[in-house]
């Protein structure tokens, strides 16, 4: 299969933070792989360590609160965590994006979309080398960028404010931004969830699209395992700053492993309506004080003895399928 | 709409206006429904659509601006500040945000002691054994909770506590308003399974509102739908699912996001979401959906449909399915 130098590698990602009360140990080993032209899903509750994972890889971490205490994360071979701060705008600028959740937050209220826009594409040109374009080529290039994302009439679209524009218009102007000609990886941190699903629906159909046409990385992050089984080819379930499970999206719908990926697909409400489990007991972990072991082990149906000393690591149960758990040690 | 005997709360009509420098926002407009005691009236449609604005004028936060409600044989024509004491103990809410909802400088203990002292002042000053009595029915040990203060347990915990608080009163009625849209699916599940056994133990009829089909499939005897202040669709919750009618219903049906084949092959496949919601203030002659409507025809734009029921039950607000005779 694809043997390459995959698009972006995460090594054992450590990330703490600390606080009044001490220090929370967010991340604890995180890994995560993303081939080029692969859609990948990053599925997990609140507060797994979902967004602390993507603000690692556009180092923009909260300092000095939150540390990077251990790991890689290689950008075609190159180690993020170590390049010099000039670098990093370039990288930003140039192959990665990234879309979140509240586009009223990451887009500026007193500018106009065309100038954003329009700033954007310009450094993105500077950054790939091309200069001297005038101000109307690159306005009508954000133009079409927004046409792109299905945006009626883009050209008033260009003069208007982002308050001006309803949620779903705003998170349109946002992946307008992110899919700019140059970027390789798409970093999309809950795109949909402040918006109404059909709304969602439109919006993500269309990402998908413009994903697929472009040949662009994805990295989705999400709470909706329905989301990610539509978009993504590959799923990554975070708990409590782990990757608990691995595999092929469909695979992990027909035969999910770990205890806690069973415990949360049996949680979600089915459409065919067979009533509700009875959710997973407890809570999660206090980073503080993360428990011993394997960081589930306390709210586990099927906890032995080794659980509650070590953290398992890792075990393959075939075609790609890797499960952190000790039930399958082999 | 059939009205039987027991029917525990009759709405008829109603309307609700808010009046603001941009225009008249007509958040709920002239819708009628009628809840039997003990069932789960579910409430569903996307933001905007007045879903809200129905619950809290029935609870009394706003006083109607037309139309009549009814509780048994009481008027809910006015807000709390002209209710009697006897029906605001009958009538409670549960919250979206328990974030917000519970009173950050109030220990749990004072936040539920606040309606026994107001409705069951029997208990007189001694209120630790009650308040106990309803953490414990919201399965919370009270040893563990009782004085703690909201910020220190997390989101589904709070939604315990403000059910207990819901449930203080003894109502009969209780709306729940997203009760867990703020809340995992995990967490989600816990709360849900803590409300069905709820209402089976107290005899409780529940106004059940979310913005979720899978949930509210799982939750619901009857389904109404609503769009832009009207309803669009009512139906038992099996129909609604399998025979939806009204065209939003299939579109909204068709845009839930699903984590199996099975339920897959239950979405309407030919009907894909188009447009956005229009703004409540401007809101589109004639039937409200049309600018969206795969199905649209001439009349649609000019006259609003009315409600037909097309099968025992399950009614419908579309110009597809005229009434007999029409």
């Amino acid at each position: 299969m694809r043997t390459q130098v995959p698009l972006l590698e995460i090594k054992n990602l450590h990330v703490q933070f600390k606080v009044f009360e001490g220090v929370l140990k967010v991340l604890n080993g995180v890994n995560i792989v993303i081939r080029e032209k692969e859609k990948v899903g990053l599925v997990g509750e609140t507060g797994c360590g979902k967004t602390t994972t993507i603000k690692s890889v556009l180092r923009i971490l909260p300092s000095p609160q939150a540390k990077i205490t251990g790991g890689q994360i290689f950008y075609r071979g190159r180690d993020i965590l170590t390049m010099q701060p000039r670098e990093i705008p370039g990288l930003r600028r140039g192959e990665l994006s990234a879309i979140f959740q509240d586009p009223l937050a990451s887009l500026n209220p007193v500018f106009t979309v065309g100038q954003q826009l329009g700033d954007i594409l310009k450094h993105s040109m500077k950054h790939q080398g091309v200069k001297g374009i005038s101000k109307k080529e690159i306005r009508s290039k954000a133009a079409d960028l927004l046409r792109e994302t299905g945006m009626p009439d883009p050209e008033r679209i260009l003069k208007t404010y982002p308050v001006q524009l309803s949620g779903g218009m705003r998170q349109r102007v946002c992946i307008s931004e992110a899919l700019r000609a140059t970027v390789k990886l798409l970093l999309a941190d809950e795109p949909t969830t402040n918006l109404d699903v059909t709304i969602q629906d439109q919006i993500l159909r269309r990402l998908d699209d413009l994903v697929e046409e472009r040949g662009t990385s994805i990295l989705l992050i999400s709470h909706s395992l329905g989301i990610v089984r539509d978009l993504t080819e590959r799923v990554y379930i975070m708990y409590a700053g782990t990757i608990v499970e691995t595999t092929r999206t469909r695979r992990l719908f027909e035969n999910p492993l770990h205890p806690y990926t069973k415990a949360l697909l049996k949680t979600i409400p089915k459409l065919t309506g067979k009533g509700l489990s009875e959710g997973i007991r407890g809570r999660i972990p206090n980073y503080l004080n993360p428990p011993q072991g394997c960081r589930f082990h306390p709210r586990c149906d099927s906890a032995m003895n080794i659980c509650r000393k070590e953290n398992p690591p890792g075990f393959s149960a075939g075609n790609d399928h890797v499960a952190a758990c000790w039930l399958f040690r082999g | 709409m059939t009205v039987m005997n027991e029917d525990i709360l009759r709405v008829k009509g109603l309307v609700k206006h808010f009046f603001t420098r941009l225009g008249t926002v007509r958040a709920v407009d002239n819708v009628s429904f009628a809840i039997r005691r003990g069932e789960t009236f579910g409430l569903v449609g996307e933001s905007g659509s007045g879903k809200t604005t129905v619950a809290h004028t029935l609870v009394g936060i706003y006083k109607p601006t037309g139309g009549e409600a009814y509780f048994r044989d009481q008027s809910l024509g006015e807000d709390f500040s002209h209710r009697s004491k006897a029906l605001k103990k009958n009538i409670r809410i549960v919250f979206q945000d328990p974030g917000s909802s519970l009173n950050p400088r109030w220990s749990i203990k004072q936040i539920l002691e606040l309606p026994l002292r107001i409705h069951r002042t029997s208990y007189g000053k001694n209120h630790v054994e009650a308040v106990s009595e309803l953490l414990r029915m919201v399965e919370l040990p009270p040893e563990e909770y009782l004085y703690k203060y909201p910020q220190a347990i997390g989101g589904g915990e709070k939604q315990m506590v403000a059910i207990a608080r819901a449930l203080a009163t003894e109502p009969d009625f209780v709306a729940l308003d997203e009760p867990t849209s703020a809340l995992d699916v995990s967490i989600q599940a816990k709360i849900i399974k803590l409300l069905t056994r709820l209402q089976k133990k107290l005899d409780l009829t529940y106004l059940f509102i979310t913005h979720d089909l899978s949930l509210m499939r799982n939750m619901a005897n009857r389904v109404a739908i609503m769009y832009l202040g009207k309803i669009a669709e009512v139906a038992p919750t099996r129909e609604f699912f399998q025979k939806p009618l009204h065209p939003y219903t299939n579109m909204l049906l068709s845009s839930i996001p699903v984590t199996s084949d099975e339920e897959e092959k239950l979405k309407p496949k030919q009907i894909r979401s188009t447009g956005e919601i229009p703004s409540p203030v401007n809101i589109p002659p004639g039937c409200s959906f049309h600018l969206r409507c795969p199905r649209c025809m001439d009349i649609c734009s000019r006259l609003d449909p009315v409600m037909t029921e097309k099968e025992a039950g399950h009614w419908v607000r579309c110009h597809l399915y005229p009434a007999a005779g029409q």
